[in-house]
């Protein structure tokens, strides 16, 4: 194969000032599997958005199979045999599956105007099934669990016989069982000559997928390396530009009182019977499988949900439940996992984010101080490292690691007794990722007990001094960390009975 | 002086109109602009006014409130209806005062603990208001009010009209809390994202409560100050006021999505509402035409701003 | 597995489905003239033009947007038909006056359109100031007089009956039928779904939520058209109150049956549903026989009407969460 299959030639984007790519060139063979790596910011979703047609960059070409690719038209890449699974839900809730795999590109009857409904049906029950997914057709998307969301996603793109199919983040919300289907997928793909370009964040993924590997770093490309010429810290090396060491393993911290105390907590349709407790400078990690009911846990501890039964209890003092105000009193935070919907108000400054939870104390007679607002804000900001020009400008210029950053400094400010992280490291690049860790350690030292929920094993064990496993609403083990290994959690998070 | 343009481009733009406007008028009608005239034209915009105030608040929330003309027109009906079997007018209008109260909590109820969306929320219960007004009063006006009863709506105190000076108040409490309060950083909040501040502990919903019923005992307040004013109450005063009073606040460039918002510019946007109608309606004795302007100027007002922040994000 | 999405709207329906049965049966069976063909008719025909006009708003709640203009609209497009056929005025033939009413409708329809969806202006600015600036615009064209002399063709669409149906109601008939299919059957019809589901999503599948939105917002003015030609023509003179109030019973039937302010959920079905139910209130009210003053009560139980269904949705989902609502 002398000509690749795409060539994609010096392109370039600029957003409002910003720029996104420059002069990104890159070339892909018929049937490779090429991974795309880079921090948050560097220009991965940008040229994703590039070869899908819903961008267009201002300079650049794209060559697919010797045809010049028709950029800033999503029909005319679909044309080409490019499908994209993108990162951002990108399904229609109200919809049934079915109509979700086919929006665009409806089989029609009777000359185009009606839609051939059994046609769609049945087609989209082969790909689901080819998918091993059980789940009926007519299903409204909203109704699915985000792991069957994603799948959709991959179902639609597999719908099209495509000759280049793109993944962004496709496993974010798959069990590992899932990941295994997805990855036979797309080794099949492979082995019909399909191009596959897989962007992950999850190294280990790539390093098993992939052929090759490109780097992109701030809007350019760094290299393009086989995965079998390259190591995890190299690669590291590459996306970071300097040397990164994974935060070192934090040591177990020294018990004392306890502080959360949950017991017998109950909601139908979500969790049984959860009791545990976290005591002062502890870090618990609730863990298990996508849907086990993690999140879930949390969001009734913090009161963002009701309960049936059960008390939470904090420093002896029992919550009212479904009441975030009598939580946030008592002490409790909650860093969710969804940090641009629940975690900031992104329009707002990074000092205004930052001083939320704790405004009344900032204030005399309901009247705002300056002085202490700005105080806060600029302690917090070197606490913690966030990098940003100054405190006035809006959190949503900051990357995706500094507004997590944010995000925890602002419960920092409010010296919580207890800490529930969720999923404090998704899409956050390796950099800002050991920086967390590190904040993590620090909290724990300084007395607060947290409570880490988090489908990334090694960092549950990298973090924790207990590990709460949890399947399917209820918890189903327990482990110090000393006795932790990934198999023995897996075991532990897995419906019974599966390998 | 360009970095202070800078900062508030839109309230530039309204004061510009303004200007433009009131110098075409002083060229064109003299009499229009002068201090008397203007003093005595001032008397029709005090209500309206006084209703943008919480509306701003809440807008900024990214809440919208149309029930406010026909809570208004309930609270004149109360107010007609109990003076007319004898309960004394102070009474009467503390009672006009209480019902709007009572009609902004129950929008507040639906808002807040019912989660319902704040359009359809106002949208029936501006029906449902209108309508108890007219069912109770069968369409019948009250008069006959007091003279002394006038003063709310027509007084002076010390040389300064009444219902102007209880605006001003208003306007100046809100400027208070919008720029250096805990709960006016809290509107802004919740209007850029309202489930964010929640997760961050933020009051939501008792808040809600608190602006739903404020914009409610604003339109009691002003039904007051309407019936002693015209010395009528009657249950379709206020037709279309809340239109009104939200064309002034968007105008004023305040964002229906929320997070966005002045009093200043509130003002500016009654302002020119005030002077554009009363211009052509002193010029052209035309009140058709005031709306047709008012109209456009609405849409076109929203699409240069929102031109302008393009070309702002951009640059 | 419970398929709760698509059972939560079919509760909507049904509910009031359920309601109107009632309603009805009660109704008659307290005064039986209720049900008489004569009743029936006369309520489906006060229906009618909001039956109409609903398709088009459904469409547009659909996508996310609203308009509130369709009340103004009809007093101006009922303005301009009476000066264009009248024979004090224009004088011309039915058909024309047809053609140009139709034309003036999806002019101002896609103007609105265009201001939402190029423009970027929120539609309810868009429709807010429309109705402001068209009821100007009716007033002044008007010149404060009503209009008489509309031609007997015209006239005829108001009053006229095949087999004994009025015009309207099968016009009415037709339009919700026709949308009704275009909603179920259609690509185009469920990228209207998917643009109100999924803003976002449905521009990286490739559709055009600008030529989407300008459609409907075009689409909806025709329709406005089409209910002032067989709505406004059953009077003899057009006046310049026409239409006021309208789009707030049109808003308040399509909520009620079902359609959400933020787009993606909403049937024809339930905006007919809630349209009769609405439609009917000021009948059932004489028809009861509480007394003239009743029926100054109309509006208030319409506004009550909406609040009744939002509280039977926040009771069916009893599953409190600090989200938004979709």
């Amino acid at each position: 194969m002398n000509t690749p299959f795409l060539d994609i030639n010096n392109i370039s984007k600029t957003f409002g000032g910003v720029r996104a790519l420059t002069n990104v060139s890159l070339s892909i063979e018929s049937g490779e599997i090429h991974g795309l790596c880079g921090e948050n910011g560097a220009g991965k979703s940008t040229l994703i958005k590039v070869l899908g047609g819903s961008v267009r960059p201002e300079t650049g070409s794209v060559t697919i199979n010797g045809q010049p690719l028709p950029l800033g038209s999503v029909p005319a890449s679909e044309e080409a045999g490019i499908a994209i699974i993108h990162q951002e839900s990108a399904a229609f809730p109200h919809l049934d599956t079915y109509d979700n795999v086919f929006v665009g590109r409806e089989i029609r009857r009777f000359g185009g105007v009606v839609l051939d409904r059994a046609r769609m049906k049945t087609e989209t029950a082969t790909l689901l099934a080819r998918l091993e997914q059980r789940f009926d057709p007519r299903t409204p998307v909203g109704d699915l669990q985000p792991a069957q969301r994603q799948m959709v996603a991959i179902a639609r793109a597999l719908s099209r016989n495509c000759r280049l199919m793109v993944m962004d983040e496709p496993t974010a919300s798959l069990s590992t069982r899932e990941t295994g289907v997805l990855f036979r997928i797309i080794r099949q793909l492979k082995a019909d000559g399909v191009s596959v370009i897989y962007v992950s964040h999850r190294l280990e993924e790539v390093f098993e997928l992939a052929d090759r590997v490109t780097v992109l770093r701030d809007g350019r490309k760094v290299d393009t390396v086989p995965t079998n010429a390259i190591d995890r810290a190299g690669l590291i090396r590459l996306m970071v530009g300097r040397d990164v060491s994974d935060a070192r393993t934090r040591e177990p911290s020294v018990r004392a009182g306890v502080v959360l105390d949950v017991d017998g907590l109950t909601r139908a349709d979500a969790f049984t019977g959860i009791s545990f407790q976290v005591r002062a400078g502890e870090v618990v990690a609730l863990t298990g499988l996508v849907g086990a009911g993690r999140s879930e846990v949390a969001r009734a501890i913090f009161g963002v949900d009701g309960r049936d039964s059960g008390t939470v209890t904090v420093n002896g003092r029992t919550l009212i439940p479904a009441d975030i105000q009598a939580a946030v009193q008592a002490g409790i935070a909650l860093v969710p996992e969804d940090r641009q919907r629940s975690g900031l108000a992104a329009p707002m400054s990074v000092k205004a984010n930052l001083s939320l939870a704790v405004l009344k104390s900032l204030a005399r007679v309901g009247i705002i101080s300056d002085a202490k607002e700005d105080a806060l804000a600029v302690s917090m900001m070197n606490r913690m490292a966030i990098k940003a020009e100054n405190t006035e400008v809006a959190a949503e210029t900051l990357s995706g690691g500094n507004q997590q950053k944010v995000v925890l400094g602002k419960w920092l400010a409010a010296s919580p007794r207890v800490l529930i992280l969720d999923e404090p490291t998704r899409g956050i690049d390796v950099g800002a990722k050991a920086e967390v860790y590190d904040l993590i350690g620090k909290l724990a030292d300084g007395g607060t007990a947290i409570l880490l929920i988090s489908s990334e094993l090694p960092e549950v064990l990298r973090l924790s001094d207990r590990i709460i496993v949890m399947r399917s609403g209820r918890i189903s083990g327990e482990l110090p960390r000393e006795e932790a290994t990934q198999e023995r959690i897996l075991s532990l998070a897995m419906p019974e009975g599966a390998a | 002086m360009k970095a202070l343009f800078r900062r508030y481009p839109h309230e530039w733009i309204l004061v510009g109109l303004l200007t433009g406007l009131l110098l075409a008028a002083w060229r064109l009608d003299p009499p229009f602009v002068s201090v008397g005239t203007q003093a005595e034209l001032s008397t029709h915009i005090w209500e309206m006014a006084l209703l943008t105030v919480p509306m701003t608040l809440i807008i900024i929330t990214a809440g919208i409130d149309l029930s406010v003309g026909a809570t208004m027109a309930l609270c004149a009906v109360v107010l007609g209806m109990t003076f007319e079997r004898g309960t004394p007018v102070a009474v009467a209008s503390l009672l006009a005062i209480l019902t709007g109260l009572a009609c902004g909590f129950l929008n507040g109820v639906f808002v807040a603990k019912v989660r319902v969306h704040p359009l359809i929320v106002t949208l029936a219960t501006m029906s449902a208001y209108r309508g108890i007004a007219e069912g109770l009063s069968l369409a019948k006006p009250v008069s006959g009010f007091p003279a002394s009863f006038a003063f709310i709506g027509r007084g002076e105190w010390h040389g300064i009209s009444v219902p102007g000076l209880i605006v001003a108040l208003a306007m100046l409490a809100a400027w208070v809390v919008l720029n250096r309060s805990v709960l006016g950083r809290f509107l802004f909040a919740i209007g850029h994202n309202e489930t964010a501040s929640r997760f961050s502990g933020v009051p939501v919903d008792r808040i809600k409560l608190l602006l739903y019923s404020l914009a409610g005992t604003s339109a009691g307040l002003a039904a007051v100050m309407f019936v002693s004013r015209r010395n009528t109450a009657k249950a379709d005063i206020a037709t279309g006021m809340e239109l009104d009073v939200v064309t002034a606040v968007v105008l004023g460039g305040a964002s229906l999505f929320g997070g966005r918002g002045r009093i200043v510019g509130t003002l500016l946007g009654v302002l020119l509402i005030h002077e554009t109608r009363e211009y052509v309606s002193w010029r052209w004795q035309n009140d058709e035409l005031i709306l047709v302007v008012i109209g456009a100027l609405l849409i076109v007002s929203v699409l240069v701003n929102t031109l302008l922040t393009r070309r702002q994000a951009v640059s | 597995m419970t398929v709760s999405f698509r059972n939560l709207a079919a509760r909507r329906e049904t509910g009031v489905a359920v309601l109107l049965g009632l309603t009805v049966a009660v109704v008659a069976g307290l005064n039986p003239a209720f049900v008489s063909g004569a009743n029936i008719r006369d309520m489906l025909v006060q229906c009618a033009p909001a039956a109409i006009v609903g398709c088009g708003l459904t469409f547009v709640l659909l996508t996310g947007e609203i308009d509130i203009s369709l009340g103004s609209m009809m007093g101006f497009l009922a303005a301009v038909m009476g000066l264009a056929t009248s024979s004090q005025y224009g004088n011309l033939p039915a058909p024309a006056g047809i053609a140009i009413t139709l034309a003036a409708g999806t002019a101002i329809g896609l103007l609105n359109g265009v201001l939402v969806s190029v423009g970027r202006v929120p539609s309810i600015i868009v429709t807010l100031g429309m109705l402001t600036a068209l009821r100007g615009l009716t007033e002044l064209i008007m010149g404060g007089k009503w209009i008489s002399g509309i031609p007997p063709g015209l006239r005829y669409l108001g009053t006229g009956t095949v087999i004994g149906v009025p015009i309207s109601i099968w016009v009415a008939a037709v339009t919700v039928v026709l949308a009704w299919l275009f909603a179920r059957e259609t690509p185009a019809g469920r990228r209207i779904y998917a643009l109100g589901s999924n803003p976002k999503a449905a521009v990286l599948a490739g559709l055009s939520p600008t030529r989407i939105k300008l459609f409907v917002f075009a689409l909806t003015g025709f329709l406005v058209a089409v209910a002032t030609l067989v709505g406004t023509t059953q009077l003899s003179v057009i006046e310049s109150g026409i239409g006021v109030g309208f789009e707030m019973v049109v808003v308040t039937s399509v909520v009620v049956g079902g359609a959400s302010i933020n787009g993606g959920k909403g049937t024809i079905l339930g905006m007919l549903l809630g349209v009769i139910l609405l439609g009917i209130v000021r009948t059932v009210l004489i028809f009861l026989n509480l007394g003239e003053t009743s029926v100054y009560w109309e509006r208030a139980i319409q506004g009550a009407f909406i609040l009744v269904a939002v509280l039977m949705d926040h009771l069916a989902s009893r599953r409190k969460s600090a989200e938004v609502p979709t």
